[in-house]
C-alpha cells in the first residue's frame, strides 16, 4: 500500500549517545487521525520534532516519505511549506495582536511598500473562522480577550491558512474546558472530512478514543504497536503504554473522616485587571479531618483563585476568613499559612512549583531548610538524608539528588514539589491540578499518595479539571461556576452529569451552610458525557 | 566529539576558563613589559587596585543572583567615602567611630534601596538609577565640590597598610590547613553517604594547586611590603561570602529567589526580606569600598567611585553570573574583577591611550559573556 500521506521508517534519534528514539515506524493516510500515545518521556515530542524538522535532516537516522517522496527538510520553514504544521502544547500566540494578525504572523498579506493589507487579512481570517464553525469571532479583537478554547482555534486557523495537509496537535486540550474540548474534537472531525490528516498527542485517552482512527503507542523510544481504534479501548491503550495492565489507576481505600478542622468563610476575590468583577463571589465551605474534597468546575470558574486566596497567594484584592480548629488564623501570606499547617501545591508547575536553578534535592528541602541548620550553617548530611528518604517514599525517579530539577520528567517534578510541601507537615493540603501534564504511571502513584495522606489524617482539597479524577478520588465534591459555589455533593457514586449540570447551571448556588450536602442523583454511565 | 568535551569541561568548571584567561592576559602583559608586569611590586599594586571593585563585586554578585541590579553603588561608594573623609578631616572623629558611622550609614541606605525594591515594588534598575544621581548630588553638597584632605594616618592605613611578613606567612599556612581539613571532611561525608567521591588524585592535585598559589601569593607579596590590608579584607570577604552563599539558608534562598521568585514565595519563603537584606549587604559593601577608596587616595574626592557600578557589574558577568539570576559565584566575580584590573593595569603600563583601554575592556566584557552563553549547556 502506498497511499500513505506520510511514512516514517526506522527513525533513530540519539542525544549524547542516549537513544531517545529507537527505530520508530508510523504512517498516516490523508484524512486519518492518528493518536500518538506514550508516557511522558516516551519520545512522542522528539518524534514530532524529527517530523517537523526542528531536528534537521541528518541529525537523525531513518527515512521520512512525504507523499511518496523522501522528505529531507533542514528547517521548520520547509516542512511548513510541504504542509506539515505542528501546534504546540503551549500556544504560540502574541496576546496583544488581533486574531487576524496572529493568523498571518510571518505570512502577512502585504501591499506595495510593505504596508499591511488589513481588509484582505480580515476577510480571509473571517473565512477561516467560519470554516471552523466560529463565525461570531471578531477577528480584529486582540487574542488575549479570547478564552483558551478560542485561542486554540486561532492556532488551528493559522495552520489551515498555511495549507496544512498534516496537523500535529501536541496536548491540545490540556488547558481547555469540557465544552471547548468537544468543539475542538468537532473541528478535527471536520478537518478529517476535508482530507487533512492529524496526529493527536494527548494524555486524555477518552479524547483519543473519541477522535482517532488508529493509535500508535511508543514506550521508552520503542514503537510498541499501531492498532486500529476498532480493536482498542482506554484500558488496552494504557496497557500498551505502561507495558502492563494498570488494574488500579484509582486506589479505592476507605479512610476514616473526622471532625471539621478547617473552614473557609466568605472568600471573595476581585479580578486583577477589572476590580468590578468578582472572580470568586462569597464562597464558604468546611473540611473535615482526613477528608478529600474535590473542587470541580469549568476552567475560569474561580477554583484556582479560591484556593490561592486561602493560601494567601492570590495576587489581587481578596477577602477571606480562614479558620482551623475553630479559631481564625492568619493566612495572609504563604509564610503565615505554612506556619499554621496549611500548604498548597500550585497549578502551574513551571512558574510556581519548581526552582529551575536548584537541584532536585534543594527543591525538596526549600520550604523546611531552617530545620537543618546548626549555627546558621546548613547541615548537608541531615539534609541529604531527608532528601533520600523523600525520594524513596515518593518513588521519585532521579539518578541522584544533585541533578537539576529541570532534567526530570513532569511527573517526577510534580513529586518533588509535592514532597517539598509534605515536608512542612501540613494539616491541610491544597492540590491545584495535581496531575496536569503527568503520565499515567506517575498519576497512579500520586493518587495512591493522596489517599495515603488522607488515611494519616491530613485533609486534602483537590482542584481538578479531570472529572474522572475528581469522582474517583474525592470523598466530597464542590462544584464551582462563575465564581460561586454551585454544588456540594457527597461522593457516593456521584455521576459526571450531576457535577457538570451543577457547574453550568446559572441558577444553582449553595450557601455557606455545609450540612446540606446533596446526595448524588442516580448513577449514569460516565463515558456518555 | 573532542570539542564537545572541552565545552562540557568549561561549562562544568567555569573557573578553569577564567583562570586560563587570566594566565593569557598576564603572560601577554609580562611579555610586552619584559616581566615588569609580574614583578612583586606590580602584583601588589594590581591587587590593591582591584580591591575596591572586588569589594563591590562581592555584594553585586548577590544582587545579580537574586535577579536584581544596583546601579547606585558607584555613587554610594563615593558618598560614603566622602562622609568618612568629612568625619575624619573636618570633625576629627576617632577612627572606630568613623568606621561605625560609615558602615551603619551604608547598611541603612542599602536597606532603603532594598525596601523600595522589595516592598514598594519599584524596579531595582530605577531605584539604582535614581540613587546614582541622588547620592552623587548629596556627595557634591556634603563636600562642596572640593577634595577633602588630608585624612588621618589611621584611616590611611586601611587602604595603604601592609601586614607584617611573618603574619602573612602564618595566614598562608592557616588557609592551606583549612583547605586540607575541608577537603578531608568532604571526602569523609561523601563516603558516609555512599556518594562517589572525586578520585583521590584529583583532590591531591587540587590541594597542590591551592598550596602553590597560596605560597606564590604570600611569597610574592612578602617580598615586596607584605599583604596589603585591602587585599586581606577582600580575602576575608571572599571567605565569608562563599560560606554564606554555599552553606547557609540565606545563601540558598538568594539563588532560589533569583531562579524563580514566585515558586520560592509559594514555598513559604519571605522573599521580600531576602531581597531587603541583599541590598542591605550591598550597602555595607559600598561603605567598605568607600572607606578603602578614601584611605587609598588619602582624600575624599567628589568624583570618587564614578562608574564603579559598571566595573562591579562587569566583574560579575565576566565571572559567569547569569543575567537572569539564579546562578553565579563569589569567587567567579572576584576573578572577573581581577581580569578587569589586570587589563587596566597592564594597558596603563604599556601607555595605551585611555580610549583604547575603554574599547578593549568593553570588548572583553562582551566576549566573556558570549563565551559563557555559548558554553552553557542547553537549559529548558
Amino acid at each position: 500500500m502506498s497511499d500513505y500521506l506520510m511514512e516514517m521508517k526506522g527513525i533513530v534519534k540519539s542525544f549524547d549517545g542516549v537513544r531517545a528514539l529507537n527505530g520508530i515506524d508510523i504512517r498516516i493516510r490523508a484524512g486519518e487521525c492518528l493518536g500518538l500515545c506514550g508516557e511522558n518521556g516516551a519520545g512522542k515530542s522528539t518524534l514530532m520534532k524529527v517530523l517537523s524538522a526542528v531536528y534537521p535532516y541528518g541529525t537523525w537516522e531513518g527515512e521520512i516519505l512525504w507523499e511518496r517522496q523522501p522528505l529531507k527538510a533542514h528547517a521548520i520553514r520547509e516542512t511548513e511549506a510541504a504542509g506539515i504544521i505542528i501546534i504546540h502544547q503551549e500556544l504560540m500566540l502574541v496576546p496583544e495582536l488581533s486574531v487576524a494578525e496572529n493568523i498571518f504572523l510571518g505570512h502577512e498579506i502585504k501591499r506595495f511598500g510593505g504596508r499591511l493589507d488589513y481588509p484582505a487579512m480580515y476577510k480571509r481570517a473571517s473565512e477561516l473562522m467560519t470554516e471552523l464553525g466560529m463565525p461570531e469571532i471578531n477577528v480584529a479583537m486582540p487574542v488575549m480577550n479570547l478564552g483558551g478554547g478560542h485561542q486554540q482555534l486561532v492556532e488551528i486557523a493559522k495552520a489551515l491558512n498555511k495549507q496544512a495537509k498534516l496537523l500535529i496537535l501536541d496536548e491540545p486540550s490540556s488547558s481547555l474546558t469540557a465544552s471547548e474540548i468537544s468543539v475542538l474534537l468537532d473541528i478535527i472531525r471536520g478537518l478529517k472530512k476535508k482530507g487533512v490528516a492529524c496526529v493527536y498527542i494527548s494524555h486524555k485517552l477518552e479524547e483519543v478514543v473519541a477522535i482517532c482512527d488508529t493509535v500508535a503507542v511508543i514506550r521508552d523510544g520503542q514503537h510498541i504497536a499501531t492498532t486500529p481504534m476498532s480493536e482498542l479501548n482506554v484500558d488496552r491503550i494504557i496497557a500498551q503504554m505502561v507495558g502492563r495492565e494498570l488494574t488500579a489507576l484509582y486506589p479505592k481505600q476507605q479512610h476514616p473522616i473526622g471532625e471539621t478542622v478547617f473552614e473557609a468563610r466568605h472568600v471573595t476575590c476581585l479580578d486583577l485587571d477589572n476590580p468590578q468583577r468578582k472572580r470568586v463571589d462569597d464562597v464558604s465551605f468546611e473540611l473535615r479531618q482526613g477528608e478529600i474534597l474535590g473542587i470541580a468546575g469549568l476552567v475560569g470558574a474561580g477554583r484556582t483563585e479560591l484556593v490561592s486566596a486561602l493560601f494567601g497567594a492570590y495576587p489581587g484584592h481578596y477577602q477571606a476568613e480562614v479558620r482551623m480548629g475553630g479559631k481564625r488564623i492568619d493566612a495572609s501570606s504563604p509564610v503565615a499559612a505554612i506556619r499554621h499547617g496549611l500548604c498548597m501545591v500550585p497549578e502551574d508547575r513551571k512558574r510556581h512549583g519548581i526552582v529551575p536553578d536548584l537541584s532536585v534535592g534543594q527543591n525538596i528541602t526549600l520550604a523546611v531548610l531552617k530545620a537543618y541548620t546548626r549555627h546558621t550553617r546548613i547541615d548537608a548530611e541531615a539534609e541529604l538524608e531527608t532528601i533520600r528518604d523523600e525520594i524513596g517514599r515518593l518513588k521519585l525517579k532521579t539518578a541522584n539528588p544533585f541533578l537539576p530539577i529541570t532534567s526530570l520528567s513532569g511527573g517526577n517534578q510534580q513529586k518533588a514539589v509535592l514532597s517539598k510541601m509534605l515536608l512542612t507537615r501540613p494539616k491541610i493540603l491544597i492540590l491545584d491540578e495535581p496531575t496536569r501534564g503527568v503520565d499515567v504511571g506517575a498519576k497512579a502513584e500520586i493518587y495512591r499518595l493522596i489517599v495515603e495522606l488522607a488515611t494519616q489524617g491530613i485533609s486534602i482539597i483537590m482542584v481538578s479539571s479531570e472529572m474522572a479524577e475528581v469522582l474517583s478520588v474525592s470523598d466530597r465534591v464542590l462544584v464551582m461556576g462563575e465564581g460561586v459555589l454551585r454544588g456540594n455533593f457527597i461522593n457516593d457514586n456521584l455521576s459526571q452529569e450531576t457535577v457538570l449540570a451543577a457547574a453550568i447551571d446559572p441558577a444553582a448556588r449553595v450557601g455557606g451552610d455545609i450540612a446540606s450536602a446533596t446526595p448524588p442523583s442516580e448513577r449514569v454511565n460516565m463515558e456518555s458525557v | 566529539m573532542k570539542e564537545l568535551n572541552i565545552k562540557q569541561l568549561f561549562g562544568q568548571y567555569k573557573v578553569l576558563a577564567l583562570l586560563i584567561a587570566i594566565a593569557i592576559i598576564w603572560s601577554f602583559f609580562s611579555w610586552q613589559t619584559q616581566g615588569d608586569f609580574i614583578s612583586a611590586r606590580n602584583i601588589s599594586n594590581l591587587l590593591r587596585q582591584m580591591s575596591v571593585t572586588g569589594i563591590l563585586a562581592c555584594g553585586m554578585v548577590l544582587v545579580i543572583i537574586s535577579g536584581e541590579i544596583d546601579l547606585s553603588v558607584g555613587s554610594l561608594l563615593g558618598l560614603l567615602g566622602g562622609v568618612a573623609a568629612v568625619l575624619d578631616v573636618l570633625h576629627g572623629i576617632s577612627l572606630p567611630l568613623t568606621l561605625i558611622c560609615v558602615l551603619a550609614l551604608g547598611l541603612l541606605i542599602g536597606l532603603c534601596n532594598g525596601y523600595m525594591t522589595a516592598y514598594l515594588g519599584i524596579p531595582s534598575f530605577i531605584v539604582g538609577l535614581g540613587g546614582m544621581l541622588a547620592f552623587r548630588g548629596i556627595l557634591l553638597g556634603v563636600t562642596g565640590g572640593l577634595t577633602i584632605a588630608p585624612v588621618s594616618d589611621n584611616l590611611v592605613a586601611i587602604g595603604q597598610g601592609y601586614l607584617p611578613a611573618w603574619l602573612g606567612s602564618a595566614l598562608g599556612f592557616a588557609l592551606l590547613a583549612l583547605a586540607l581539613v575541608l577537603t578531608w571532611r568532604q571526602r569523609g561525608n561523601r563516603k558516609r553517604h555512599n556518594l562517589p567521591a572525586a578520585p583521590l588524585w584529583r583532590d591531591v592535585v587540587r590541594l597542590a594547586v591551592i598550596g602553590a598559589i597560596l605560597l606564590l601569593f604570600v611569597h610574592t607579596l612578602d617580598s615586596y611590603d607584605g599583604i596589603p590590608v585591602p587585599v586581606l579584607l577582600l580575602l576575608a570577604l571572599l571567605g565569608i561570602f562563599s560560606y554564606v552563599t554555599s552553606q547557609t539558608v540565606f545563601g540558598r534562598r538568594i539563588y532560589a529567589v533569583g531562579s524563580n521568585m514566585e515558586a520560592t514565595r509559594l514555598s513559604g519563603v519571605n522573599v521580600k526580606a531576602v531581597k531587603l537584606w541583599i541590598f542591605g549587604i550591598m550597602g555595607l559593601m559600598c561603605a567598605l569600598a568607600g572607606l578603602v577608596n578614601t584611605a587609598r587616595l588619602a582624600a575624599g574626592s567628589p568624583s570618587a567611585g564614578t562608574s564603579g557600578e559598571l566595573d562591579a557589574i562587569a566583574a560579575c558577568f565576566i565571572g559567569g553570573t547569569s543575567m537572569r539570576g539564579g546562578s553565579g559565584t563569589v569567587y567567579g566575580a572576584l576573578i572577573g574583577a581581577l581580569v578587569m584590573a589586570s587589563l587596566d593595569n597592564g594597558m596603563s603600563m604599556l601607555d595605551v591611550d585611555t580610549f583604547w583601554q575603554m574599547i578593549v575592556k568593553g570588548s572583553i566584557l562582551v566576549l566573556a559573556v558570549w563565551i559563557d552563553v555559548s558554553t552553557r549547556t542547553g537549559r529548558r
